[in-house]
């Protein structure tokens, strides 16, 4: 089954360890039909864009190192960095950023919304409810990819896709849905209630773990395999494709 | 008058002595008693039915020390497991008839383990022992070769009888989980002796600050760092200095065109092991022995988490981490005080932050870290080896 992995990064301590050649060719290997990739500082991406165009989704990631995941949201410095960046490349969204509870309404984060607005891109939010909240309240039509579900119970992530009808779900490094290669019943209620609105990813936090890519992908597929086809198939790739796929194309 | 000069001299001395130990919190005093008693206190293994039998333990040693376990008739188990260096290697990677990916684990105190290995793919001490003579880089052995060994060596099939009460099985896979059960009876055996850090959380939990005093001040230094600030004492936790368990501390875990999966792997391998607790060896007919096993789950944070060691011996027992990647303990301390927290996950290893230590502070911990050095050697005494009959 193909697969879509929303959530990648391919940061500035990746690019030697695991050069775009030999990355590219793990994504293949792994059998992924697109790859969300984000990258601090942003070169990453882009070099692995421009060798693999039909594989690669941009996404900007407002870090310039990964050590900025605790002090964006309060650097002017950062909103520049994402004009400059916008004003050049192309993306399908702004992510995946750390931001919790009440700093979702700061001024760094709120014209990063704005430019996410006027770019017509999804945001992909580290964050928990409350953020999510408060980020819709900014725009309330932006579409956002809520990453590792917040690493929240399903009853609340359903709570929240109830609430939100842009909200889509990532599970990256999450293992409580599926265990053993059965899907866990609450989990179960959640995909089939919302079979559009999840996706799978693997999270490459350190340049190490590009090698669990293809680990993480043989895993989803055996969960995945214990769904109703259709709904394997939409959680797999078809509602990356919905969602990357159209903004893309704009 | 020398009543009174020896009275104040006395005064003096106490003074001094009692001046020579830092002061405890309360909640540190706690924390510090948690490392001990030392020896703590250990009952036999009962997945291992001649865990403790003194024939398996003279079985075990035997095997220990036997080359022809390995085909090259090259590699025995204390080629990595030297007792004159801490049952280790001294090496950054093991070096059986190759070159492995991980540094040798120190065997001290090793029955105390819950999970065995860095990656924890052992669920048991015999089933761990007889890992390496399978590998290709460490001993490159199989079963059968080791079994039939057993079986047509008199001396080595003697001592199995006298071990297990019958002649080694016609099957190759029970001759092999005898070995391990062996091998594992004998290395319970290495147990490190007291050192000075037992003496002193000893006299803390007696009162006594006099004794308490003999301590040196860089290592009470070391050790409120340890319990305090530097938070080390949640992973190195009790008596032996380890929760057991597997952590990703930050440690780069690539290997050439890959990474070491570590408790991830580990994990796989337990599952597919015939020799896990699951299994038909398990002497244990309760069935409690084995519930982690049965419970226990991959996640996708194992991927690049490895166990935490203990730290009785530690300065024996150089170079550090799971590949050997750390020379000294200077560097280690070094590692976590400038730990880089990108390389954790945002939400894993919150423990883990930088200690931005000074050089006084780092100075301090290791000071501590080799106060945990024996004294005096906890061994069995080794009795004349005299031939079975």
């Amino acid at each position: 089954m193909p697969i879509i992995d929303a959530h990648l990064h391919y940061s500035h301590d990746a690019w030697e360890t695991v050069p775009p050649k030999e990355a590219i060719a793990i994504l293949r290997k792994a059998g992924l039909k697109r790859a969300l990739i984000s990258s601090s500082g942003d070169d990453g991406q882009q070099r692995l864009a421009a060798l693999a165009p039909d594989l690669v989704i941009p996404e900007l990631r407002p870090y310039r190192s990964r050590g900025e995941i605790g002090s964006w949201f309060r650097d002017q410095s950062v909103i520049p960095y994402l004009e400059e960046r916008l004003g050049k490349y192309r993306y399908a969204g702004i992510g995946e950023f750390h931001l919790y509870g009440a700093d979702a309404d700061l001024p760094v984060p709120r014209r990063m919304v704005q430019l996410a607005r006027q770019h017509k891109l999804f945001l992909h939010a580290h964050s928990d409810v409350d953020a999510v909240d408060r980020l819709f309240k900014q725009w309330p039509e932006a579409r956002i990819l809520w990453a590792h579900s917040g690493f929240d119970r399903p009853e609340k992530v359903r709570e929240m896709l109830r609430k939100h009808k842009n909200l889509w779900c990532d599970l990256a490094f999450r293992t409580d849905h599926a265990r053993g290669g059965k899907v866990d019943a609450d989990w179960r209620s959640a995909f089939l209630e919302f079979p559009d609105r999840f996706m799978v990813g693997t999270d490459s936090f350190t340049p190490e773990r590009w090698y669990y890519i293809a680990e993480h992908a043989s895993w989803s597929r055996q969960w995945l395999g214990d769904l109703p086809k259709d709904v394997a198939e939409r959680i797999a790739w078809k509602n990356g494709e919905n969602l990357f796929g159209g903004l893309l194309a704009q | 008058m020398i009543r009174l000069l020896l009275g104040a001299l006395l005064w003096v001395c106490a003074s001094i002595s009692w001046a020579q130990v830092l002061d405890f919190s309360e909640a540190e005093t706690r924390a510090i008693l948690r490392h001990g008693p030392w020896p703590s206190p250990w009952s036999p293994d009962p997945t291992n039915r001649v865990s403790g039998n003194p024939a398996a333990i003279e079985l075990g040693e035997r095997l220990f020390f036997e080359p022809r376990l390995s085909p090259s008739g090259k590699v025995l188990c204390a080629t990595c497991h030297a007792p004159f260096r801490g049952w280790q290697d001294g090496r950054a990677r093991a070096f059986g008839l190759a070159e492995t990916d991980r540094n040798t684990q120190s065997l001290f105190n090793v029955r105390n383990n819950r999970w065995f290995g860095w990656d924890g793919a052992g669920d048991s001490l015999w089933a761990q022992s007889v890992r390496p003579i399978l590998e290709a880089r460490e001993m490159g052995g199989s079963q059968a070769e080791a079994a039939a060994l057993i079986r047509r060596d008199p001396e080595l099939s003697c001592r199995f009888e006298k071990t297990f009460g019958a002649p080694p099985p016609a099957d190759d896979e029970g001759v092999f989980a005898g070995i391990g059960k062996a091998l594992a009876a004998f290395q319970e055996t290495i147990v490190s002796g007291r050192t000075p850090f037992d003496d002193f959380r000893d006299a803390l939990e007696k009162g006594d600050r006099q004794a308490a005093a003999r301590y040196p001040l860089a290592a009470q230094r070391g050790l409120k760092l340890f319990v305090g600030r530097g938070n080390c004492s949640a992973c190195h936790f009790g008596p032996a200095f380890t929760n057991g368990e597997f952590h990703d501390t930050g440690v780069p875990f690539f290997l050439k065109g890959g990474a070491d999966p570590g408790r991830h792997g580990g994990l796989k391998k337990l599952q597919a092991n015939a020799f896990n607790l699951l299994g038909a060896h398990n002497d244990d007919r309760s069935g409690s022995s084995a519930v982690k096993t049965r419970q226990v789950a991959i996640e996708h944070r194992n991927f690049g988490e490895f166990k935490v060691p203990s730290l009785r011996n530690v300065a024996q027992t150089a170079p550090y981490m799971h590949n050997g990647s750390l020379a000294t303990l200077a560097e280690v301390v070094r590692h976590y005080s400038e730990i880089n927290p990108d390389r954790l996950h945002a939400e894993g290893e919150s423990l883990l932050k930088p200690l931005h230590l000074s050089a006084g502070e780092a100075a301090d911990l290791v000071a501590f870290l080799e106060s945990l050095s024996e004294t005096s050697s906890a061994l069995p005494p080794r009795l004349p080896s005299t031939a079975c009959r």
